[in-house]
């Protein structure tokens, strides 16, 4: 178990006058979260106790080796001794770097300001982002349930400075100081031992008997930096609110491709939907971070022989719904069969557009239901691409081929309000155009002859002209093509009242459509 | 029936969709679509198809016109910029013939639900999107499944239409309105099993276009492919 301090929130200074009423300084809101093993190492389930190490010496452990008496900064033979069935797990940087940047894509969905406080804290500044949540504690309560579901454990300040946020969350507050005389006093009691200061600082000011913070603030600044220099004295001010304190923000990067090495393999496709619940949150962070929508991602699946399985989830419309996104998984896992056993599991987006600005209805308005093209869509993953598809015209006389299949217009938002041109034209000519059927057969249908007169549950009584249709010499002999035909269609009605559509060719009589 | 004033409670009892006197039509809430045959909307409660209900109609044997029947109110439907959607049809739609009839194929989808047609329905109805669903359920469906679609239909303003077998006439179903569909003198015979309001008394004869008849119809002593050529060429002469 690692430490992470996650997330520091700091809210803009002007926007949090306003919002909270405070004086001239930027009020703070620090989270700071603690990463459980996920992500940082794969461990077991089922194992009992286990630690991450880093140079021989625990870093973090989870619950049940604490209580066994094993504790960061104790070498490992230490705590193998405490624990003998104690499963070790070597620290991995670059993963918790990942895990870091991952998260800082997630709370994209916040604020647009996310900053980066590595190794493991993020800072967020949700002044602007107040009235739109509803709220300090409700956006903090979103932030920590968001993390607990993505498997992080977290420590969180909220505070009018980014350093006092910090530092508070660093020290598990876990408490919202929306004014800064609050945070000042709640500063004030913390130990002054702060990680980033220089060791020799901390044994100077010890010598000092200064104990906590608010020791050193009282004393005047400018001899304690000639004892102990520029730096903490700054730090200082900074989370007092005195000095200002830019942070430099995360750059959500340009494309988005996200690992999950999955703690355990997984077996069945349905297993997998509640990791890819985790990057789906961090894509759908992404998006909202970048302004934009996805139209089509890849789930990449590496199996523990090391092939690879590759999921193309597409969407009707570019979509950045993230339980749009779950629905639409959910219906391709259950669809889907592993070859073998899953072991890392990569989301990639692929065709990303951008988010048209467009403006929330003032009224709600808007019908209950998800709308017609996320039920597509859904529809599609079940049954398959072309089982949802809507009818095209080909000029074509054979009437088999005169219907075509199309996928669902990517422009199906737009309303169609207006009149089609085509249909327009078809209205003027329908007085002296043939009719023609509504329904055809799959395959044109032979007919029994019985005195020259074509037999469908009885004799079929002739009611128009022969239409002669015939052509077709371009695809002939082609596989799954019509060919070409010479047929003579009749209008026919059997003695139980159906209006049929038959063809006589030069050897039967065949059943083609029904008007039904 | 009195004609004095109702007490205010049960007038206001009366006014909803699903409660009605036994000797008259049930007033919906909601607008109803006029089918475009108005022998057919005096006889439907609220003055044509129910707008958020399951329609069932029962036909054996297609070609009689059944679909023709619905053409007015789906082209109404689709000008009107609303999707439709047919749900495990039968046969193949003939594109022609929709766009003749004055539908938007663009809006008009084609589910080939396979054995899934009443998850497909129950979809397409949740999502509040569609004007329109025309579905052919399994042979198998039953009360509980349709009860299930009925549910989604309610509240939102979708038309649906259940396509089923005759012999189901006398088994109970959850839709507000259900007709029996069989070949008539020159044209349909309507006759409508269950609706809001009192029981319908005959059958509806309906007259529905059918395709263009020739001045003389081809009733020949031989039926042959030469005989109605012949008579074709005679026909145009």
């Amino acid at each position: 178990m690692l430490p992470l301090e996650a997330l520091s929130l700091r809210p803009s200074p002007s926007t949090i006058d306003s919002t909270a009423g405070t004086g001239t300084t930027a009020p703070t809101v620090g989270i700071s979260a603690t990463e459980t093993k996920a992500g940082i190492t794969t461990i077991e389930p089922t194992a009992g106790t286990s630690a991450v190490v880093s140079r021989g010496r625990v870093l973090a452990c989870d619950r049940l080796a604490s209580e066994a008496g094993v504790s960061a900064g104790q070498k490992l033979s230490t705590a193998l001794g405490l624990q003998p069935g104690l499963a070790v797990f070597e620290r991995d940087v670059l993963r918790e770097s990942a895990a870091l940047t991952h998260l800082a894509c997630w709370a994209g969905r916040f604020t647009p300001t996310v900053s980066l406080s590595p190794p493991a804290g993020l800072l967020l500044e949700i002044g602007g982002c107040l009235r739109l949540f509803g709220g300090v504690a409700v956006i903090v309560e979103a932030v920590l349930n968001g993390c607990a579901e993505q498997g992080y454990s977290t420590r969180w300040a909220v505070a009018p400075s980014p350093l006092g946020a910090r530092w508070l969350a660093q020290a598990g507050a876990g408490e919202i100081h929306a004014e800064l005389p609050a945070m000042q006093s709640a500063l004030a009691v913390l130990p002054c031992r702060i990680p980033g200061w220089p060791g020799e600082v901390e044994d100077r000011l010890n010598a000092f008997g200064l104990k906590r913070l608010g020791d050193l603030r009282v004393l005047p600044g400018a001899s304690m930096r000639r004892r102990i220099g520029n730096g903490p004295l700054d730090d200082l001010a900074r989370a007092w609110g005195d000095f200002p304190d830019p942070q430099k923000p995360f750059i959500f990067p340009d494309s988005f491709a996200c690992d999950i090495e999955l703690p355990a393999r997984i077996e069945h496709a349905e297993a997998l939907a509640f990791v890819g619940q985790r990057l789906f949150a961090a894509l759908a962070g992404w998006l909202h971070g970048r302004q934009l929508l996805v139209r089509a991602c890849t789930l990449l699946m590496t199996h523990d022989d090391a092939t690879q399985t590759a999921l193309e989830l597409r969407f009707a419309e570019p979509a950045a719904d993230e339980g749009r996104f779950l629905r639409l998984l959910r219906e391709h896992l259950s669809r889907l069969t592993l070859v073998a056993p899953v072991e890392i599991l990569r989301l990639q987006a692929d065709e990303v557009v951008n988010k048209p600005g467009a403006s929330a209805p003032l009224f709600d308005q808007a019908p209950p239901g998800e709308g017609v093209p996320a039920c597509l869509e859904r529809l599609r993953a079940r049954l398959g691409e072309a089982a949802v598809q809507v009818l095209g015209q080909q000029a074509d006389y054979r009437p088999e081929c005169a219907t075509r299949s199309l996928d669902v217009a990517p422009t199906l938002t737009r309303n169609f309000a207006h009149f089609s041109p085509l249909t327009a034209v078809v209205a003027v000519n329908a007085a002296c155009k043939p009719q023609r059927p509504l329904w055809l057969l799959p395959k044109p249908q032979v007919l029994a002859e019985r005195a020259g007169s074509p037999q469908w549950h009885g004799p079929l009584k002739l009611l128009s002209g022969a239409e002669r249709l015939e052509s077709g010499w371009w695809d002939q002999g082609e596989k799954g093509m019509a060919g070409d035909v010479r047929r003579d269609y009749f209008v026919a009605c059997n003695p139980v009242g159906q209006w049929t559509w038959i063809f006589r060719d030069a050897d039967a009589w065949y059943l083609h459509g029904l008007f039904s | 029936m009195s004609a004095a004033p109702l007490p205010l409670a049960l007038a206001e009892v009366l006014a909803r969709g699903d409660i009605w006197r036994g000797d008259t039509l049930a007033s919906l809430p909601e607008k109803a679509l006029p089918s475009g045959h108005p022998e057919l909307d005096e006889e439907l409660p609220g003055g044509g198809w129910p707008r958020g209900n399951l329609t069932e109609i029962l036909v054996d044997r297609s070609g009689l016109g059944e679909m023709t029947l619905l053409l007015p109110a789906l082209a109404r439907l689709s000008a009107e910029g609303g999707w439709l959607a047919l749900v495990a049809p039968p046969w193949l739609p003939h594109a022609p013939a929709w766009v003749e009839a004055g539908l938007v194929l663009e809006r008009l989808v084609i589910v080939k639900a396979g054995k899934q047609a009443a998850w497909c329905c129950e979809q397409l109805l949740a999502c509040g999107g569609f004007a329109g669903v025309l579905a052919w359920p399994e042979a198998g469906v039953d009360a509980k499944v349709l009860r299930r679609l009925q549910a989604a239909a309610e509240g939102r303003a979708t038309f649906t239409w259940l396509w089923r077998p005759v012999s189901l006439a006398s088994t109970p179903s959850p839709a507000p309105l259900r007709l029996a569909l069989a070949a008539g003198e020159g044209g349909l015979s309507v006759r409508i099993l269950k609706r809001r309001g009192r029981p319908a008394a005959r059958p509806l004869h309906l007259s529905i276009a059918r395709p263009g008849r020739l001045p003389r119809a081809l009733v020949g002593p031989s039926l042959s492919l030469a005989a109605a050529r012949s008579a074709v060429t005679e026909a145009i002469a």
